[in-house]
């Protein structure tokens, strides 16, 4: 008699609707335990392995590099008939007929439904688990399920985290009244209408950037830094990388900016903290969010303990994280955390623009580009590097006062670069 | 007034009202009822309206749908729920089918009042709760009620209904007191479910005992846990006042159902079905159901108080639905 349990594509992230096999960690015939990374899939957002659920020996059903929705079968984890019953495979059910073993990577790492774990992760089975009530609210209120953490048994996602959930998200777009229509609407004044649906990423940016609007009293303290020794300091690292003859990274400008934020940042405590429920909450760490434009969506990753790396590893770090946002293989953990976010549009050409705050963060650093104007420097019209930066900042937890004094931080250190490189 | 005495009361207040209504039943005349509860009933109303039978309860059942159908109201009483078993072809195919096979020309105005439970160490043969069986069973009402003045108003609204009623009282029930209202048409109207206790936090049914049970848990939670119940006790099986129930999950959002019998095909199992066709888009967790133990009843005290629900029991299925217990 032969056991068999299928292995599907699983549920990797929120938006995810398939998936690729980039390549199998385990060969066809090989006996896998419960655990063991067995398989490399690409998804929307990042590629990760995904581990057997059961024991048992690997038929393998999806060629490496095919593409397929979740819920396909991928593989089987046998038992084969010469086996004698020794490791029993799945459980008796996979003997019943078609079992799905569908869990998440996060599952197959974690025992299911041990009571000493009080919350298991709430999609252990692809699926975040919520209760009718909760569904039914979270549709009527616009609230996205998948980012409401659940305090019911076994991490469901009960009624009254929906309605804290609508509580603290963005009270101004009013709910759908009824879900978007995917047929073009008939033709109007403005023509034939596509409707597009928003990925998962694209319907945080749009709540979360609501939320910030409606929610943050911010305003706005522009400077005007004189970059030309930051500018001038560059080209002779690039000179020094040319002559070492190895791949060396020279730091970027906006590298030095990222650099004397953190810096400024450890200065101005407010400024690396955040305005939440009556309180300020202040981090011992400063972890500054680099906005990097990827297709058609906006990504954060974020430089940890950037006040305590030098430029050299900022930029190495920095360079890393771009590419892997480009390769679509970051990972959550390198998007979250942030204290401060640098938005830098000036290898567009931009002279200068505002940035919409990421909450609860207290402020954020919109960055233009760094333009060769003409500047009075004592009483004589000279030709300077100049670069406009305009920062957000919640008046709640930064004041006028304290915004200005962070920023003129931040230009003392730029327009002394030496001092980012001790 | 006493459960039992209540009941006393409804009886004579019937036959007192109607001279059709008559009692049959193994020890109720000169013994007055192995609970007592037909007590000098046979001193009022003769030998005539009060006759005791010999133990054959399908016989007795037989012989009071024979009478229902040819014009009288009777009242029959089996000592407990167990022994209606052996009543079972008399209950189901004739009292709940007759006014059905023959196509509404006869009636069966039959009252089968029993008591069942458990707590008494009385074994397996004495001690179970059937209502379930008797719910699945279309043509028969049944009635479960768990206070005195619910037993006086549904057992005078099953003497007066002319379906066959299925009259299921609780053994532990019968010294209970309550307030009984002196009204001789008292009557409690079947389907009408009653709410014993508001609340907005969980909605706990209880059946038969079991609504008792579930009021002191209720308790217990607002005072240990800060969660307020709603009890409801249906009164009635069938009909059933599933409006009131769901009316009580869409604002509470949770349901725990406790009834003392098993738990396979049980009153929480069917009640638990109709509630999620129903409610579904209410419910914040599943319906829990706390029931009696899945094995015949034990005869050993500690292990017979343990296969019955009682208020921890109820506590921690509430708790449940909140949250990982």
């Amino acid at each position: 008699m032969t056991t068999v349990a299928d292995v599907v594509m699983p549920r990797l992230s929120d938006s995810m609707e398939e998936g690729t096999i980039l390549h199998w960690l385990k060969a066809e015939g090989d006996r896998v335990r419960r655990g063991e990374e067995i398989v490399e899939i690409e998804t929307d957002k990042a590629t990760m392995t995904y581990a057997a659920d059961a024991d048992g020996v690997l038929a393998i059903v999806a060629s490496e590099g095919d593409t397929l929705p979740i819920g396909a079968v991928i593989a089987h984890l046998g038992d084969t008939a010469g086996n004698g019953g020794g490791e029993a495979l799945a459980s008796t059910r996979a003997e019943e007929g078609a079992v799905t073993l569908a869990v998440s990577a996060s599952a197959a790492k974690t025992p299911r439904s041990s009571p000493a774990q009080p919350s298991p992760p709430p999609d252990r089975d692809g699926r975040k688990h919520a209760s009718p009530v909760a569904r039914r609210m979270a549709a009527d209120l616009g609230v996205e399920l998948a980012d409401v953490e659940g305090s019911g048994p076994g991490g469901r996602v009960v009624k009254a985290d929906v309605e804290a959930a609508s509580q603290t998200a963005a009270p101004a777009p009013t709910a759908p009244t009824a879900p978007p229509t995917a047929e073009p609407a008939p033709g109007t004044a403005k023509g034939a209408v596509r409707i597009e649906e928003l990925s998962r990423t694209q319907q945080t940016i749009a709540r979360r950037m609501a939320e910030s609007r409606a929610t943050v009293p911010d305003f706005l303290v522009n400077v005007e830094i004189d970059m030309e020794g930051a500018v001038e300091l560059r080209s002779r690292w690039r000179a020094a990388a040319e002559l070492l003859g190895e791949d060396r990274i020279v730091p970027s400008l906006n590298d030095m900016v990222v650099k004397a934020c953190a810096l400024a940042l450890r200065d101005f405590p407010r400024a690396n903290g955040a305005y939440r429920d009556g309180h300020f909450e202040l981090y011992e760490r400063v972890n500054v969010g680099v906005a990097v434009a990827a297709e058609d969506a906006l990504v954060v990753p974020v430089i940890v303990d950037a006040d305590a790396r030098s430029l050299e590893q900022i930029a190495r770090e920095a360079a890393e994280l771009a590419e892997r946002v480009r390769a679509r293989t970051i990972t959550p953990p390198e998007l979250a955390g942030a204290t401060f976010t640098v938005s830098n549009l000036g290898m567009l050409g931009v002279h200068s623009f505002t940035a919409v705050i990421n909450p609860p963060q207290a402020a954020i650093l919109a960055v233009g580009a760094v333009e060769q104007r003409a500047v009075v420097r004592d009483g004589e019209l000279v030709s300077r590097h100049v670069v406009t930066m305009t920062l957000a900042c919640d008046h709640r937890i930064l004041y006028g006062a304290d915004g200005a004094r962070f920023l003129g931080r931040v230009r003392e250190l730029l327009e002394a670069p030496l001092a980012l490189t001790l | 007034m006493r459960y039992r005495e209540a009941l006393n009361e409804a009886l004579r207040e019937e036959l007192r009202r109607d001279e059709t209504v008559m009692l049959m039943g193994e020890d109720i005349g000169v013994f007055n009822g192995a609970f007592k509860v037909t007590a000098g009933l046979l001193e009022e109303f003769g030998e005539r309206r009060v006759r005791d039978t010999p133990i054959s309860e399908n016989t007795i059942v037989g012989m009071g749908v024979g009478a229902a159908m040819s014009g009288l109201r009777p009242v029959v009483e089996l000592m407990t729920i167990n022994f209606s078993l052996l009543a079972m072809d008399q209950i189901i195919n004739s009292a709940a089918h007759i006014h059905y096979m023959f196509g509404g020309q006869a009636r069966v105005p039959l009252v089968i009042r029993m008591p069942q439970g458990a707590g008494h160490q009385l074994g397996p043969t004495h001690s179970h709760c059937l209502e379930a069986m008797y719910l699945q069973v279309p043509g028969l009402l049944v009635a479960t009620p768990s206070t005195p003045a619910d037993a006086k108003g549904l057992l005078k609204a099953a003497i007066r209904d002319d379906n066959p009623v299925i009259f299921i009282e609780h053994e532990s029930l019968y010294g209970q007191r309550g307030e009984v209202p002196e009204d001789p048409d008292h009557v409690v109207d079947f389907g009408s479910a009653a709410i014993c206790r508001e609340g907005d936090d969980v909605t706990i049914v209880g059946i038969s005992r079991m609504a008792l049970t579930a009021q002191r848990a209720a308790e217990a939670l607002a005072a240990e846990h800060d969660i307020q119940a709603e009890v409801i006790d249906p009164r009635t099986l069938r009909p059933l006042d599933l409006d009131m129930i769901c009316g009580s999950v869409r604002k509470t959002n949770r349901c725990v159902i406790v009834e003392e019998g098993w738990p396979h095909g049980g009153v929480g199992a069917n009640l638990a079905a109709l509630i999620q066709e129903q409610a579904f888009d209410w419910l914040d967790a599943p319906v829990a159901r706390v029931t009696g133990a899945d094995v015949p009843m034990p005869y050993s005290k500690p292990l017979e108080q343990i296969a019955f629900p009682h208020e921890p029991q109820v506590v921690t299925a509430v708790l449940s639905t909140f949250r990982d217990v």
